[in-house]
């Protein structure tokens, strides 16, 4: 999960690395009530980066300009995000600018130090001389100075900065970090050091060991990303959600049991040149025995989503599960074949169909079309283990029952390929 | 390669649910599973297994533990897989999934200054059809037979298994390797084992990605063996955003998303092929190519 700057900076005071001072400011009326002297910089306090060439970052003299420029920045959406919160930051004189940072490398199992000497906005100029050190062993000072005289630093700044890097250590460290980065760190004219914007983000997997995080008052976006990642990790009984890829113009749907279910199937109707509308992930968990009826609930949730993805001609349900569940698939969709949602779901309206999908796709319309009911209902393909076939199938035109998988998706291919 | 059935095996976190229930598949599996780990839960029994509070208590009934089966709290695993180390254990499969990455790199410290061999984080184990079950796989779904096959995927591994049992090629071993971003035994160290292992007859490996592409490929230039090694990758065609894993890219990706993302799977098929590995676009392709480079 990524901090914002305002929330980073905190961090940052926590260990001692010099800020300016600032406050945090969540409606523009607010800002009579500032307490540092003008002029102030004001920073919208978005995730993505590059808001100071789109507008983001207002330079203010006094309250009325304040005022306009805090409603602007509240108004303009950086790459698709509103700020929640503007951050107002006393001005600071720089001379120097550097960029610092530690991430976690996945190929080297170890953390990296990472400086330029030319930090700031122009991101060329300081890839061209980003110098890195690895601190494969236990950290020590020595490693921070390393990096420090890569740079080209020379004097009392080789010790100040790397002071500042094992600071950021201390918190990578401690807090779980993924990266931490400070750009610009600016230094004026008297050599002295200030972290004018920083970077955090934490390991997800490390979320729910780190509370005092939950100190950092947390944006609306990020306490519903924090409880996606902490809730994820408690395995529920059964769950479904939408993966991420999809196209507008695709006819089948895929439902899997597992992610990796689903990245094979994708890719055997693309080697076939058929691109899926989208695919569901309808998961289990491991070995309790009375799931079967919140399985069918999920499952007849998820054949309600589907119902309002047009020009769906199929739907492949590839399913490696026990037998009870494969026979539980079987009987859910025959019986949704004959009546529909609508009759199966009647006593269950409430617990249903209401819940909101958090990463729905586009394609789903929120509205269904009143002439949905007269658009021909798609046909199912099933791909269950062979053992699992319930003796007696209720074949019919609109339910195909395959053992292999490569026979399931050739069935789907004919199906959308037929007219 | 040293798993039998004979190995005395520990269940460190024998009291989560999962450890219990796998437990006991592993157990009907002939596992020899002498004894289970809880702190605080001491001196009671989890099924029929018996209970210790510490690795080290556990040596006071037996001679001694050859592998522990780690199925701790994700926070909990560092700790875990120390004490084993401690009590001298040099094999440990880390079932757990998902434990924080800081916590990983420490572990393989230790498991390096004590030749240790970990399996994980994440790992589903590994099976040798009809001899060891220390997994959470079906280990049925498996035949006996000379292909080694190791996997980041469980399901993958059914599907594989599916085709090669069609094709009557069973397996020497399956060893799951597990999906966190950092993990013990990679894939370059278990293309050296399963070459040096008499039973296994050709190699083939399943996941979404490899990650050691220039470590294969030196491998596979300087290797003594001719054992086939197929590889077969799933999610190739799914549009799915890149997982960065070097500082540098990270950070350039982070500072500049206008910078545009080389799609490197192709350059690494292309760098395992001419290396001799074969590549298999399709679970049912890898029986043919196995068979094909047999006959060669």
């Amino acid at each position: 999960m990524e901090l914002l700057e305002y929330q980073a900076k905190e961090l940052f005071r926590m260990v001692g690395i010099p800020i300016l001072p600032s406050q945090t400011i969540k409606d523009s009326r607010k800002i009579k009530e500032l307490q540092i002297p003008y002029p102030v910089v004001l920073k919208s306090q978005v995730r993505s980066g590059g808001r100071g060439k789109a507008g983001g970052v207002r330079f203010v003299a006094n309250t009325i300009d304040a005022i306009a420029a805090a409603r602007t920045i509240f108004n303009l959406s950086i790459l698709g995000e509103y700020p929640e919160v503007i951050l107002a930051e006393a001005h600071y004189n720089t001379e120097r600018e550097f960029f610092l940072a530690i991430v976690l490398d996945y190929n080297l199992q170890c953390p990296v130090l990472l400086g330029s000497a030319f930090g700031g906005m122009n991101v060329d100029s300081l890839l061209t001389n980003l110098q890195q050190v690895v601190v494969d062993e236990e950290f020590s000072l020595f490693y921070a100075r390393r990096l420090a005289a890569h740079m080209g630093l020379s004097g009392k700044l080789i010790c100040s900065v790397s002071e500042i890097i094992a600071k950021m250590y201390r918190l990578f460290r401690d807090k779980d970090l993924d990266l931490i980065e400070i750009n610009p760190l600016g230094v004026n004219n008297k050599g002295e050091l200030m972290a004018l914007d920083g970077k955090i983000t934490l390991n997800d997997d490390a979320l729910a060991r780190q509370p005092v995080l939950e100190a950092l008052s947390f944006t609306k976006q990020q306490k519903q990303l924090n409880d996606r990642i902490l809730t994820g990790k408690i395995l529920e009984r059964v769950r479904w959600r939408w993966l991420d890829w999809h196209s507008r113009a695709g006819k089948v749907a895929i439902i899997c049991n597992s992610f990796d279910s689903a990245l094979l199937t994708w890719d055997l109707f693309k080697q076939n040149r058929v691109t899926p509308a989208g695919a569901v992930l309808l998961e289990t968990d491991f070995s309790e025995p009375d799931i079967l009826e919140s399985y069918r609930d999920n499952l007849l949730d998820v054949l309600t989503q589907l119902e309002t993805v047009k020009g769906l001609k199929t739907i492949l349900i590839n399913v490696w599960d026990t037998q009870a569940i494969g026979r539980e698939i079987v009987e859910t969709v025959s019986s949704y074949c004959q009546q529909g949602t609508s009759s199966i779901l009647a006593s269950k309206e409430e617990s249903v169909s209401t819940k909101v999908r958090a990463n729905e796709p586009d394609l789903v319309n929120k509205q269904k079309s009143s002439d949905s009911t007269t658009i021909a209902r798609p046909r199912f393909v099933l791909r269950l283990l062979a053992d699992e076939h319930p003796e007696a199938l209720p074949m019919s035109e609109t339910i195909y029952l395959f053992d292999g998988l490569e026979a399931a998706v050739q069935k789907a291919i004919a199906i959308v390929k037929s007219n | 390669m040293n798993w039998t059935s004979q190995d005395k095996v520990i269940v460190q976190g024998i009291t989560e649910p999962q450890a219990a229930f796998y437990a006991q598949q592993m157990k009907a599996g002939s596992t020899d599973i002498v004894a289970g780990v809880s702190p605080g839960n001491g001196g009671t029994e989890v099924g029929d297994i018996p209970v210790f509070d510490l690795v080290e208590q556990v040596l006071t009934q037996v001679d001694k533990i050859d592998i522990s089966l780690i199925f701790v709290d994700s926070y909990q695993v560092l700790d875990a897989a120390r004490e084993a180390i401690a009590a001298g254990i040099r094999h440990i499969i880390i079932f757990t999934p998902e434990v924080p990455p800081l916590d990983t790199i420490e572990i393989i410290k230790y498991a390096k200054a004590s030749d240790t061999l970990i399996l994980g984080p994440g790992s589903h184990g590994i099976v040798i059809p009809q001899q060891v079950c220390l997994s959470k796989l079906q280990s049925q779904a498996y035949q006996s037979g000379t292909i080694g096959t190791i996997t980041t995927s469980q399901y993958l591994s059914y599907e594989v298994a599916t085709e090669l049992n069609q094709a009557d090629l069973g397996h020497s071993i399956v060893v799951s390797l597990g999906n966190d971003r950092i993990i013990g035994s990679n894939l370059p160290q278990w293309l050296e084992i399963l070459d040096r292992d008499p039973d296994t007859k050709a190699i083939v490996s399943i996941g979404q990605r490899i990650t050691e592409t220039e470590e294969i490929v030196t491998y596979c230039q300087e290797r003594d063996y001719d054992k086939p090694i197929i590889v077969y990758l799933a999610g190739l065609k799914v549009p799915q955003e890149q997982i960065f894993r070097d500082a540098q890219t990270i950070i350039t990706n982070h500072l500049s998303a206008s910078i545009p993302a080389v799609n490197r799977d192709r350059q690494t098929i292309d760098r395992l092929k001419k290396a001799g590995i074969k590549i298999a676009k399709k679970p049912s392709d890898i029986p043919r190519l196995i068979q094909k480079a047999w006959s060669k």
